[in-house]
């Protein structure tokens, strides 16, 4: 491992704060976030410290439980992302040949729609709920992990020491586990906390929309409601209601993509002496 | 691949799509387009109107086969359906939101693509400074806030703290324009803050490609020899630099023209935009099926073409893709 | 002087802090119509001074002083440098491949010098690429082609021409022959030394291929990391090198006529980031002093050369004038004296593998025994290391013995046979009383690893009628090892070895010569053998040296009516 750079540093920092705050959740909030716990509206006080929403619930409460469904997101859309992007990148990879072919064709011609369109498609005909939304965003948004595994796969495959395994009468299997899954390790780390963090802009983003799922009390759901409130912007209640959600999926999306910047700096070192 | 070979693949693609769109609501669990016909179901169609011609078009006594001619046929001849909302023909809806995401995403793509290419190319040229390094970290930066945070922050700054420019719309709502320049005016006013804010929202990543293609460049032999011909500085920077760069940056356009459109939806919503966006905002929340259907296709198709026009552009740009081989 | 490069030292900053001094203190010059090479292995700073010369380098790293026609160009600044640049000042880049930028048409590069230096218009800078084209052997239709569509040798004239298009007073070719394969090489030396003989242009060529410096320059330089070690005029210094890097140079070379194996320098260039103090090939060189290791010599005129040695340049080990020996046969009457040797001068270079040749009787042997002192001569003198080895006596004479050793032809004759073998390859040590015993234990056993036998107690104690020739030719190999001799002459080394011993020892014995820089006299009858590795061949013929020089000369191009014989004698398969 190569020294970590400050932002990198910056980016652990804020996903270990956001996973302590999701954690502690219970401890943390004042409420909970579903009891009506104050009049509609309310502006900020010492009982309510963001003030309260449209139909009285503790905004910071929400926010803090907020932080769990945005996890459960990256990290199960993240995960469910590179677990079809390791199997077809690395199926084709592998293969190679037709099967190759025939993938990657897939993969490209994914890759050339409009991905918020078909995901707003899915999300509509399969419900919003979150485990939905988590399926469709893995679905859309395997193919660009695929490519960078099938390259990493292919060129590992033609490594002398993979042939020779095959040579001395190695599985299939045995290759895979033994030289090709490790070649790929840091691969995977890097695919999972970049598509973690476009799985996060995306469920936020759906929620947003209107495609959230209505029971899960999410950030881009507290958004949605915020921004449906006539004229929010003429009075300052934006401040309190509508930024703290906001502030938190960008910092947590920023917190992703620096660490995704880190690891990709220790897999290229040729970029890593562009960036500096 | 010969410019027939991609135009067939995209057209494969189309169909793929035009496929996924009759198969989806049909094949999925619920049936939701049944409910809309349903008297028992919360989705059910009460104007009888607008009830026949939905059963019209999606024909769903018929056999499958059946329907999905019909509907490949009415695709193809324009026919999008009706909206259950506002019982008008989806084309026609379509026909009225489409100019305006144009007129939308291609001020962001030009504006975009063409500080990209200036900036990205002096960052590189001057690469190490105090100037691109800031312009490097501000560009991650940009290039990972969602476009909605980046919207919401001008709405609020632009909009309403400063009051200089209109909040939502396209234009101004029941205006008589005097003239034609009023009223280019009057739409270039609203236009301002979306375009503003998808131009940002392309900026970051379109800013590093360049540069950091540019900074490749700039090691290449090439380059050295073209300096060591004493050519001028703008020479090297823009007539060898900048035009090696541009193409990946081309390469590129494709996966631009998709996160475009992912910006507008945002962004349209955001600021009212009466744009395809704001309609698929609008029916999703109406759970107008057939505008979203019909928005999605044509969309889908605005962003292929898009994409064999790309692949037509770097044809041009690169003569290694073109065909013919060595002269002797 | 058009052109003159006074003390170029070129930095490169490495991760901000340690330099990289690529190129340390080079001068020379260059007039107009003249040419000049320089020379050298890959990372000694070739490609680094072609770029110094059109200020390609970033500023700073530059210092010392390039001079056109007196005008100073270190330091100028990038706007000044672009109108020296290939109006005054061409190249053509090394890396043919990726020379040319793949967007534009070759033609439209070509032009585009003649476009922006002297403002023709698109049209006629097009009519004068055409002709510039036309000049280096290509057609319209490679003008018209993108570089991806020319080959190798075709992207290498259009580099040239693109270097011409601005009529330079300084042409500097980097690398010109690299990544060609022979037959497109050979046109193009063709057609560069076509254009050399045009004249007026001074014509700079970088290049590892000694051959096409040869062909091409009138004068050479020869670089070593990043200093010059040895300048003189190309024919003079490619026929008769002195600086010993420029010696190993010419012998590493693989020349489609060397009939010898490629000879490599010992040890490998040092790092540019750390060269070692003193002279930089020191570590390398076979005849270094504790002077070398402390102090950078200076490049010094050295009778119509200029060389950087403290030393001089390649010294000359051993040195025989005019030696004679005559023998009588049985105490008999004078005239029945035979003349073994008559008259026989001969030297021996620093690291040098020199074969002496002739048949039985021709008086090699007798002449051999002399230059090892065992043997007195009835005239003339042998010079070993500037000392008269024939005139010494006593303990003085006995050093300089210890610095020759002799490997005999019959190696059971050579030792006794009550002698254990550790006490065969201790002998030298004990009769010149060098070191304790366990110092000499020492020696005894890493002599024997180097000649590749073991230092087993088994072994040691071994005598010689247990072992084989071939072990007893190695032991006594390692026995004249013990005494770091710096010449090893060979009288017949493997004449009683079977064939396959045979090769073994002789590339042991080549091994060994090149790894501690000493110097070998083969003497043999066998020009077969010996062609293999000397460096020098000399022919002797009934007492005399008949013919001399350089092996594969000797080999292809043989003078003496003796020499063709021997050579014809040699035995051949089928
Ligand atoms: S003799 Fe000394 S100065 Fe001369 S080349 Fe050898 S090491 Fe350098």
């Amino acid at each position: 491992m190569r020294r970590l750079g400050g932002e990198v540093w910056f980016g652990l920092i804020l996903l270990a704060l956001c996973s302590a705050v999701a954690v502690l959740a219970p401890v943390l909030a004042p409420y909970d976030p579903r009891a009506f716990s104050g009049q509609p509206l309310e502006r900020p006080s010492r009982a309510h410290p963001l003030g309260t929403n449209d139909v009285g619930q503790d905004i910071l409460s929400e926010l803090i439980y907020g932080a769990r469904v945005s996890l459960t997101v990256a990290l199960a859309a993240g995960a469910g992302t590179v677990l079809l992007g390791l199997l077809v990148g690395g199926m084709a990879g592998y293969a190679g040949g037709w099967l190759d072919q025939a993938l990657m064709r897939l993969v490209d011609g994914m890759l050339s729609l409009p991905r918020l369109p078909l995901l707003i498609l899915f999300a509509t005909f399969l419900g919003s709920g979150l485990p939905q939304t988590i399926a469709v965003i893995s679905f859309l948004f395997w193919p660009t992990t695929a490519r960078v595994v099938r390259a990493q796969v292919q060129s590992v495959r033609q490594r002398g020491y993979v042939r020779m395994a095959r040579q001395f009468g190695a599985s299939h299997l045995y290759v895979f586990l033994r030289h090709i899954l490790p070649a790929i390790g840091p691969l995977i780390a890097y695919g999972l906390v970049t598509s973690a963090g476009q799985a996060v802009a995306m469920e936020a983003g759906l929620a947003f929309l209107g495609l959230g799922d209505p029971l899960v009390q999410s950030w881009g759901l507290m958004m949605r409601f915020a921004l449906n409130l006539p004229g929010l912007f003429l009075t300052d209640r934006w401040l309190w209601w509508l930024l703290p959600p906001a502030l938190c999926i960008t910092l947590l999306i920023l917190a992703l993509a620096l660490i995704g910047i880190g690891l990709e700096r220790n897999l290229n070192p040729r970029l890593a002496r562009r960036w500096r | 691949m010969g410019v027939g070979r991609r135009a067939f693949v995209y057209l494969l693609t189309f169909w793929v799509i035009l496929t996924l769109n009759f198969l989806l609501p049909r094949l999925l669990p619920g049936d939701p387009l049944a409910a809309l016909l349903d008297p028992s179901s919360s989705d059910y169609v009460y104007d009888p109107e607008v009830r026949a011609a939905l059963a019209a078009y999606y024909g769903l006594d018929r056999p499958l086969p059946e329907q999905y001619g019909r509907y490949l046929l009415g695709a193809l001849t324009g026919d999008l359906g009706r909206s259950i909302r506002l019982n008008r023909p989806v084309a026609e809806l379509v026909v009225g939101r489409l100019p305006w995401t144009l007129l939308l995403v291609g001020t962001a793509l030009l504006f975009s693509s063409a500080l990209a290419l200036l900036t990205g190319t002096e960052s590189a040229w001057r690469r190490g400074s105090w100037a691109d390094r800031g312009l490097v970290s501000a560009s991650i930066l940009l290039a990972n806030v969602p476009v909605y945070f980046v919207g919401m922050m001008l709405l609020l700054l632009f909009g309403a703290r400063l009051r200089w420019l209109p909040l939502a719309g396209g234009r101004t709502p029941f205006a008589r324009y005097p003239s034609a320049l009023a009223a280019a005016l009057d739409i270039g006013r609203h236009l301002i803050l979306p375009a503003l804010t998808l131009t940002l929202a392309m900026l970051g990543a379109k800013f590093l490609l360049v540069r950091n293609a540019t900074v490749n460049i700039l090691g290449e032999d090439f380059m050295l020899v073209a300096r060591a011909k004493g050519l001028p500085e703008g020479r090297l920077k823009w007539g060898h630099a900048l035009r090696n760069a541009l193409l990946p940056f081309v390469a590129h356009l494709a996966a631009h023209a998709g996160m475009a459109v992912t910006g507008a939806v945002f962004i349209e919503t955001l600021f009212s935009y009466p744009g395809m966006g704001r309609l698929i905002f609008e029916s999703v929340t109406a759970r107008d099926y057939p505008v979203i259907q019909g928005a999605f296709l044509v969309v889908s198709a605005v962003v292929l073409t898009a994409n064999f026009l790309a692949d037509l552009i770097s044809l041009r740009l690169d003569p290694r893709l073109r065909e013919g081989g060595a002269v002797g | 002087m058009m052109l003159m490069v006074q003390d170029l030292r070129v930095t490169f900053l490495l991760d901000g802090k340690t330099g990289l001094r690529a190129v340390d203190g080079v001068s020379f010059d260059l007039a107009p119509g003249t040419s000049l090479g320089i020379v050298g292995e890959t990372g000694a700073g070739k490609t680094t001074i072609a770029r110094a010369l059109l200020g390609l380098h970033p500023s700073g790293c530059v210092q010392g002083s390039i001079r056109l026609d007196g005008r100073e160009l270190v330091g100028l600044s990038e706007e000044a440098w672009r109108a020296i640049r290939w109006r005054r000042i061409a190249l053509v880049p090394q890396s043919v491949g990726t020379a040319l930028d793949p967007v534009y048409r070759v033609g439209d590069q070509i032009a585009e010098p003649l476009r922006y230096h002297l403002g023709l218009s698109p049209a006629e800078a097009w009519g004068r690429s055409l002709e510039l084209a036309r000049r280096v052997g290509l057609e319209p239709r490679h003008l018209r082609a993108y570089p991806h569509q020319l080959s190798g040798g075709e992207k290498q004239r259009a580099l040239l021409a693109m270097a011409l298009s601005c009529a330079p007073d300084v042409l500097v070719l980097d690398e010109p022959t690299s990544g060609q394969d022979m037959l497109s090489r050979a046109r193009l030396l063709d057609l560069l030394d076509a254009l050399r003989r045009e004249g007026g242009m001074g014509l700079l060529v970088i290049s590892h291929d000694l051959a096409a410096v040869a062909r091409l320059t009138e004068r050479v330089a020869v670089l070593y990391a990043g200093q010059l070690v040895e300048v003189g005029p190309t024919a003079e210094v490619f026929q008769d090198p002195r600086h010993p890097y420029t010696w190993g140079l010419l012998h590493a070379y693989s020349d489609m006529s060397a009939a010898r194996d490629l000879r490599g320098i010992r040890g490998a260039p040092p790092d540019p980031a750390n060269p070692p103090p003193g002279c930089r090939f020191h570590p390398r060189c076979t005849q270094a002093i504790d002077r070398c290791r402390r102090e950078e010599p200076p490049l010094r005129d050295i009778g119509g050369r200029w060389i950087a040695c403290h030393l001089g340049g390649l010294q000359t080990l051993l040195r025989a004038e005019g030696l004679r020996k005559t023998f009588s046969v049985d105490g008999g009457e004078p005239e029945e004296r035979v003349e073994a040797v008559r008259e026989a001068t001969l030297d021996i270079r620093e690291g040098e593998v020199v074969a002496l040749v002739g048949e039985t009787g021709s008086g090699k042997t007798t002449l051999g025994q002399m230059l090892v002192g065992l043997l007195p001569p009835d005239g003339g003198r042998v010079v070993l290391e500037g000392r008269e080895l024939t005139a010494a006596r006593g303990k003085e004479r006995r050093a300089m013995m210890s610095r020759i050793q002799l490997i005999p032809q019959d190696p059971f004759d050579a030792v006794s046979p009550r002698l254990t073998v550790a006490e065969m390859v201790r002998e030298p040590l004990d009769i010149q009383g060098i070191g304790t015993p366990e110092e000499r234990e020492a020696k005894v056993r890493q002599a024997l690893r180097t000649v590749g036998l073991p230092a087993s107690p088994d072994f040691l104690a071994r005598r010689a009628h247990e072992l084989s020739g071939g072990q007893l030719q190695r032991v006594v190999l390692a026995r004249a090892l013990v005494l770091e001799p710096k010449l090893i002459v060979a009288d017949e080394p493997v004449s009683m070895l079977d064939p396959s011993e045979q090769a073994r020892v002789i590339n042991l014995l080549k091994e060994i010569q090149t790894e501690r820089g000493l110097a070998l006299l083969l003497i043999s009858h066998d020009l077969a053998l010996v062609r293999k590795i000397a460096d020098r061949i000399l022919v002797m013929h009934r007492g005399q040296i008949v013919e001399e020089g350089p092996g594969n000369r000797i080999v292809t191009r043989p003078e003496h009516e003796h020499t063709r014989m021997l050579l014809e004698a040699a035995p051949r398969l089928g």
